[in-house]
């Protein structure tokens, strides 16, 4: 027969600082847990978002990203005969040249930090090589004027880029740009970027050549096949995926990621100890009262039990502290600079289910890793010895 | 001699407790040193920037956009005597990576003739300078990033830059400077690189536009003489070339530098953050085992103090025994850090952003003293407790 669920709630009670004391320190490792996790989620779906896998990303052999990438017209030119190249209604292959450049904004931020904002230059076909891209507010650029459209992310959080705004651009800055339309792409990178008709972005920027080919295939099975093609003899350009290349973008962030993973972990170790502390104390002030209840028929099992549950029990509530706070920080939109690309990635804060499972996992971990040996120690008490002390 | 004898039997009375203590103080302060360690690797490098007085200059709209190499000769001509505007060096970042390796590189190539007296603080010796001037494929790799590739002075090695010329390019490792403030940027010299380009310009039969030609630079780093000086030519320089179809941007180095760093999630800010969470929660763990402790003991308490000990002398054996147990956890959560990045593999370990990780004794030692206030900290309450027992009601409850 079990204990009773109350006898552990009064027993928590009793050593009422013991126990608040406990439930901070798991409180706190389970905050600091979800904030990261989410921190690592919210970039790992904001990439995840972008680019299609039926999407062949073009660059020049030996350029890190499209920032530093040059293809020449005549470069461009090769690619007209990709494999697998899906084709428009009037027979065009579906390559959308594209020219990238970046320009720095202030941050809506009370100190005005200044971001590298990616601007690119994109023909009417980018919008179908990139379907994912919507325009969700005002309309899409006039093809010839200087006009210009903002992603969501990029809207939300720099100086400028509400429609209406004029932001100035180009190589010497002297270029009046007019924002016409805001649009999303379901939550991916490119929300970050400001997309401007190509033609006049690169006479803004005095740049007679474009620094991508986006291509879209009929079916990302012949990924593998369009790439092969590209990089072989008759083009002799480089080409990912879009989704390896929006990987590949993100390196460091992950390795921060990692680390700081590491840290959460030692500090998780350390909850352990802290609970197991207390567990064991639990324990070794209620020798008598464990003899007691094994005299009047508990088994061990259910001493075991008990102590297990108590420790869980701390954990569990603390654990819903600890997310209750990391909450408020949810839905925030963050930052980072890639250091392939030099420009800002912004990406959501999610505390997602997975996440909410991650934290009570850990947290009930540490109740049962840190009771589990002071449980065992309580439920081996030998009964005499310890009626005997009284 | 006796209250150390009570205090050593003290802390060996509940062996496990004290153990299970020192391990929950010294996680938290191992978490510390590895943050503080990050936070003082970047501080360092800011510091030796704003030391060493040197301006940045970039063009005004994006640090993407290059400035003309001849605005080298102009920003001279602001001071022809040399002895308040020292030297002025014009660079290309060229980034560029390994063939068949992913990662990536920070190359620079500068202007040969007056780095060395730009950038003093890269403490090349008078062979290295030479070599420096001789060799026109020389290259300086910062100690870290050598390591990393296990490369060594006297190397030929071979770098693909991520713009153009795009193709590899040799190179003769004359340094790694390991006095240098920057253990991971490359600096190779600018006139052979622009050779590798008017090459590449010829082939593709490209206009010389500003992105390709050799006559651009993307930054120059302007050596001042002093203080005022730096915040003199800041503005002058801004000024000269203001209204030029090519404005420039002039900032201390120190603030260059700081705005990239702070786009990388703010690291220095946010890793403050996570070491004082972690104390916090150190603080708490300790604070429970001595609580438990007095609790534990407090007929013991009652005896002492009504055997004659002070209730000072109470206050001070439980503050002490909070020292010495969160001390030896502090002892281990600090000498761990040290011992495993100065002595053993992992020492190369590469780190984002900072890539080496050097843990100074001297963050250790900071280490230590944290340790010690977790230690005041946690036994606050519970000596203060134990100091004012009520010494009738407690003996009362003597069993």
């Amino acid at each position: 027969m079990p204990l009773p669920l109350y006898y552990n709630w009064r027993n928590l009670l009793r050593r009422r600082l013991s126990t608040a004391l406990t439930f901070a320190v798991v409180a706190v490792v389970v905050m600091v847990l979800a904030v990261l996790l989410s921190f690592a989620s919210g970039i790992r779906a904001s990439l995840a978002a972008t680019g299609s896998p039926r999407n062949l990303l073009v660059l020049k052999p030996g350029a890190t990203a499209e920032g530093t990438s040059i293809l020449w017209p005549e470069e461009v030119a090769r690619l007209a005969q990709v494999p697998h190249a899906e084709v428009d209604s009037s027979g065009r292959p579906l390559a959308s040249p594209e020219l990238c450049v970046q320009t720095s904004i202030p941050r809506r931020t009370p100190d005005r930090a200044i971001a590298n904002v990616a601007v690119r230059g994109v023909d009417d076909l980018a919008f179908e090589v990139h379907p994912e891209v919507r325009i969700m507010e005002g309309r899409s650029f006039a093809q010839g004027a200087m006009e210009i459209i903002v992603g969501r992310a990029a809207q939300e959080r720099y100086h400028d880029t509400s429609v209406g705004d004029e932001l100035q651009l180009g190589r010497l800055g002297n270029r009046l740009f007019k924002v016409v339309g805001v649009f999303e792409a379901s939550g991916g990178a490119l929300e970050s970027e400001i997309w401007a008709p190509r033609t006049i972005l690169s006479d803004a920027y005095t740049r007679r050549f474009v620094s991508s080919v986006a291509v879209r295939l009929t079916d990302s099975s012949h990924s593998r096949e369009a790439v092969d093609y590209v990089k072989g003899p008759t083009v002799q350009l480089e080409a990912k995926t879009e989704p390896d290349y929006y990987k590949d973008l993100s390196r460091t962030t992950r390795e921060i990621v990692a680390l700081t993973t590491v840290l959460v972990a030692i500090m998780a170790i350390g909850a352990v100890f802290a609970v197991a502390n207390t567990m064991f104390a639990a324990v070794d002030g209620r020798r008598r009262e464990i003899a007691m209840l094994r005299t009047i028929g508990f088994s061990r099992g259910a001493i075991m039990a008990a102590f297990l549950v108590e420790s869980v029990l701390i954990c569990g509530s603390a654990c819903l502290v600890g997310l209750g706070v990391s909450l408020l920080l949810s839905d925030s939109r963050q930052d980072f600079l890639s250091e392939a690309t030099w420009t800002v990635l912004a990406y959501e804060l999610r505390i997602s289910p997975a996440i909410l499972a991650a934290a009570l996992g850990t947290s009930v971990l540490v109740g049962v890793a840190g009771a589990l040996v002071p449980a065992v120690k309580g439920a081996r008490t030998r009964i005499i010895e310890a009626l005997r002390k009284a | 001699m006796l209250r150390l004898a009570y205090l050593y039997r003290n802390l060996t009375r509940n062996p496990l407790r004290s153990v299970l203590t020192c391990c929950a103080v010294a996680l938290p302060i191992l978490i510390y040193v590895l943050s503080t360690a990050v936070i003082s690797g970047i501080d360092g490098f800011l510091e030796n920037s704003a030391r060493q007085l040197r301006l940045a200059v970039m063009h005004k709209s994006s640090i993407i956009n290059p400035i003309p190499i001849g605005y080298r000769a102009k920003i001279e001509s602001l001071d022809p005597s040399h002895s308040r505007l020292l030297s002025v060096c014009g660079m290309r970042w060229l980034g560029g990576t390994v063939e068949n390796d992913p990662r990536l590189l920070s190359t620079l190539a500068v202007q040969a003739d007056t780095f060395p007296a730009t950038f003093p603080d890269m403490q090349l010796t008078p062979e290295e300078i030479a070599a420096w001037n001789r060799d026109r494929q020389a290259i300086i790799v910062g100690s870290a990033t050598a390591s990393q590739f296990g490369w060594k002075t006297g190397d030929r090695i071979a770098i693909v830059p991520s713009v153009p010329p795009y193709s590899p390019m040799e190179f003769h490792v004359i340094s790694t400077a390991p006095k240098g403030h920057d253990p991971v940027t490359l600096f190779c010299r600018l006139d052979y690189s622009q050779e590798a380009l008017r090459k590449y310009q010829a082939d593709v039969k490209a206009p010389t536009e500003g992105w390709v030609a050799d006559a651009w630079v993307s930054f120059f780093f302007v050596k001042c003489a002093g203080k005022d000086d730096l915040d003199y030519f800041r503005q002058e320089i801004d000024k000269l070339f203001d209204r030029t179809p090519d404005e420039t941007k002039t900032q201390d180095e120190k603030s260059f530098m700081n705005e990239f760093i702070n786009q990388q999630f703010d690291l220095p800010r946010n890793l403050t953050i996570l070491a004082i969470v972690t104390i916090f929660v150190a603080v708490m763990a300790a604070a429970n085992t001595m609580s438990m402790n007095v609790r534990d003991r407090i007929n013991e308490v009652a005896v002492l103090r009504s055997i004659g000990f002070s209730s000072s002398v109470i206050f001070w054996l439980v503050q002490f025994e909070g020292l010495v147990l969160c001390g030896l956890g502090g002892l281990v959560g600090a000498a761990g850090p040290y011992i495993a990045f100065n002595h053993t593999p992992m020492k190369d370990y590469q780190v984002p952003l900072i890539q080496a990780l050097i843990v100074r004794p001297a963050v250790c030692l900071e280490a230590l003293l944290v340790a010690a206030a977790i230690g005041i900290l946690a036994a606050a309450w519970p000596s203060l407790t134990a100091s004012r027992l009520t010494v009738v009601s407690a003996l009362r409850n003597l069993e």
